[in-house]
């Protein structure tokens, strides 16, 4: 066999979490380890090898000059660069940033905001082109896996496109909204996650942002026929991924 | 005077038995010696289809469950092979006939279970269902009480049974009445000693399920809806349901008729082998009519709702014999827009 695939794994304006996930697959990691080279990966290994990468997993929302140019170099040392998360696929949570104004949103978190120089939180591919995207806050890591499998075959990943209403019925779920009138962002998000959330008898949080074919406009007027307030529905959509149209179409229903 | 007609068409149907509902355990236990059981239990404020070791964990005044009991038959997930680098495919345990039972299954479920049985053996024999459901057998329960969103009434498949099963239950308050609908169900009768039943019992059986009928809240008029379905191609109701209609896919996953499956290679993380399976799909889901190059033959989601509708109401028919409805409303009690089959034939009659 050739030389094992390098990967390296980048971070923008996250918490970590997505990367951490990569940690968190304990029971195949040494499978992984086999299977590829992680190369540059700051939170797992002392010291970094030096690019070109075959795979670039970059992780977090871009929310600073110094983040593109950084995201700029990352694309430029990979061939294949995938948006890590929600926050690198949409914005993420730090996106729920860019509804406020942005000097009042400064003065909150910092004492001194004229050390900020902060702009509005976008997805890596505002900046650059994206190769692929693994959704989800944080990201499904058997998805991952099966993400990386498909990249040393050179075949396309089967990365569920379709809502979490899909995996909640193959599961065989209690729906929440249906059986418990409880609002739930499943039948708009895109699955992948297991339908995690429901699973646990709690609402979808719409983290892994649009599904297919979305049809957002028509859940928040549900929402809305429940005794949803507009504001609450706004921030449901917001929340993950406001930064995109389906989503923000659903925000709109005022 | 349809009441007697019935009578004397049931008077020379197969022996008939009664299963006194204290005996219930005994007559579950000795299945479970038997066979794998599956029967409706409890889940929260819903049912689903569950292996079940005794009867107390059935619960048989259900109105309907979940997911219908093809789960059992036609896996969410299901395992067809795995292969590896060197040895190639090898055959899995899909072939395997388990003995199975179905225990508790509402006449709606059984019709599709028949519809699923001339789907998957009409042309192409599919192997992995056929192993299954040649070693399942079927005890079937007569409705007593539809729930809200049934209309299997309009459609012919309920509230009542008249073959497809191996035993057919009637819940006569303290007994079960019990008619064999084969030989397997006879055996089962002979194995638990079941007592015989006086024919009269039928009459009490009928009027049980004369009042089940009365209490049916939704219809759907069957007469000449292909020529309806294919006249109102470009009726106003499609982009109505295209602005409401969330795409979830939610009415096709739960539907006891729907067979669409997607096959996905999972393969292990040393590449050198893996495993083939398949998994429900549907054509709610924009994905399902995607092609190579991008191009999807239903990328609009009035296009997508038609299929759905015309699959069952309109295409079915000629190429199986049946309509591919059973009315179980699964599709309609899952739906978070409330869109339901019987609304839209009625409106599209313009009832």
């Amino acid at each position: 066999m050739t030389a094992k695939p390098k990967i390296a794994v980048y971070k923008m304006s996250s918490c970590a979490g997505c990367q951490l996930e990569i940690l968190n697959l304990e029971h195949v990691l040494l499978d992984v380890i086999n299977a590829v080279d992680l190369s540059y990966f700051v939170m797992a290994r002392r010291d970094s090898e030096p690019g070109p990468y075959q795979i670039g997993l970059v992780e977090g929302a871009v929310t600073c000059g110094e983040e593109i140019e950084k995201l700029k170099q990352a694309r430029k040392e990979c061939e294949t660069l995938v948006a890590l998360g929600s926050c690198a696929c949409y914005g993420g949570l730090p996106s729920i940033k860019n509804w406020t104004p942005q000097r009042v949103v400064e003065s909150r978190v910092y004492e001194n905001p004229a050390a900020i120089h902060s702009t509005t939180a976008y997805g890596i591919d505002y900046y650059v082109a994206v190769d692929a995207y693994l959704k989800g806050c944080p990201i499904n890591k058997e998805e991952l896996v099966e993400f990386i499998k498909s990249a040393l075959l050179g075949a396309k990943p089967y990365l569920r496109p379709h809502s979490v209403c899909v995996e909640c019925k193959l599961y065989e779920n209690v729906c929440v909204a249906v059986s418990e009138d409880i609002p739930c962002m499943g039948p708009v998000t895109t699955a992948g996650c297991g339908a995690l959330c429901p699973a646990n008898h709690k609402a979808c949080d719409g983290c892994r942002g649009p599904a297919d074919d979305t049809n957002a406009k028509s859940l928040a007027q549900t929402f809305k026929e429940h005794g949803l307030n507009p504001g609450d529905i706004k921030r449901k959509f917001h929340k993950f991924a406001g930064m995109t149209p389906e989503f923000d179409k659903g925000a709109d229903i005022l | 005077m349809v009441i007697a007609r019935n009578l004397e068409a049931m008077l020379q149907a197969s022996s008939i038995a009664f299963l006194p509902k204290e005996k219930l355990n005994d007559f579950v236990g000795l299945l479970t010696e038997e066979f794998l059981l599956y029967g409706p239990v409890q889940k929260k404020t819903e049912f689903v289809f569950e292996k079940i070791e005794n009867a107390a964990q059935l619960a048989l005044d259900y109105h309907t469950t979940l997911l219908p009991p093809k789960k059992v038959l036609h896996q969410p997930f299901e395992t067809l092979f795995s292969f590896s680098e060197g040895e190639g495919a090898v055959d899995d345990v899909s072939h395997v006939e388990e003995k199975q039972l179905l225990f508790g299954v509402h006449p709606c479920d059984v019709h599709a279970i028949s519809i699923l049985d001339e789907v998957y053996s009409h042309e192409y024999e599919d192997p992995y269902y056929m192993a299954k459901r040649r070693g399942t057998l079927v005890v079937a329960l007569n409705c007593s009480t539809p729930g809200d969103d049934c209309f299997c009434s309009s459609l012919g498949t309920g509230p009542d049974l008249k073959d497809g099963y191996d035993l057919l239950l009637t819940d006569l308050g303290d007994n079960y009445l019990v008619e064999t609908g084969s030989k397997a169900g006879q055996e089962l009768v002979e194995m638990a000693r079941l007592y015989s039943a006086p024919r009269v019992t039928l009459v009490e059986k009928e009027k049980r399920l004369s009042d089940a009928r009365k209490k049916f809240k939704k219809r759907m008029i069957t007469d000449g809806l292909h020529d309806l379905l294919e006249e109102n191609f470009r009726h106003p109701v499609w982009e109505e349901l295209m602005k409401k209609c969330l795409a979830c896919g939610s009415c096709t996953m739960v539907c006891p008729t729907c067979f669409c499956y997607n096959v996905v290679d999972k393969i292990d993380l040393g590449l050198r082998s893996g495993k083939r399976q398949r998994e429900w799909d549907s054509c709610m889901l924009l994905e399902y009519a995607q092609v190579a190059m991008g191009h999807n033959f239903r990328k609009d989601r009035d296009a997508r709702i038609k299929q759905r509708l015309y699959h069952k109401l309109a295409y079915y028919e000629p190429q199986f014999g049946t309509l591919g409805c059973v009315g179980c409303g699964r599709c309609i009690h899952t739906c978070v827009k409330k869109i339901d089959i019987t609304e839209i034939i009625g409106r599209i009659r313009g009832e």
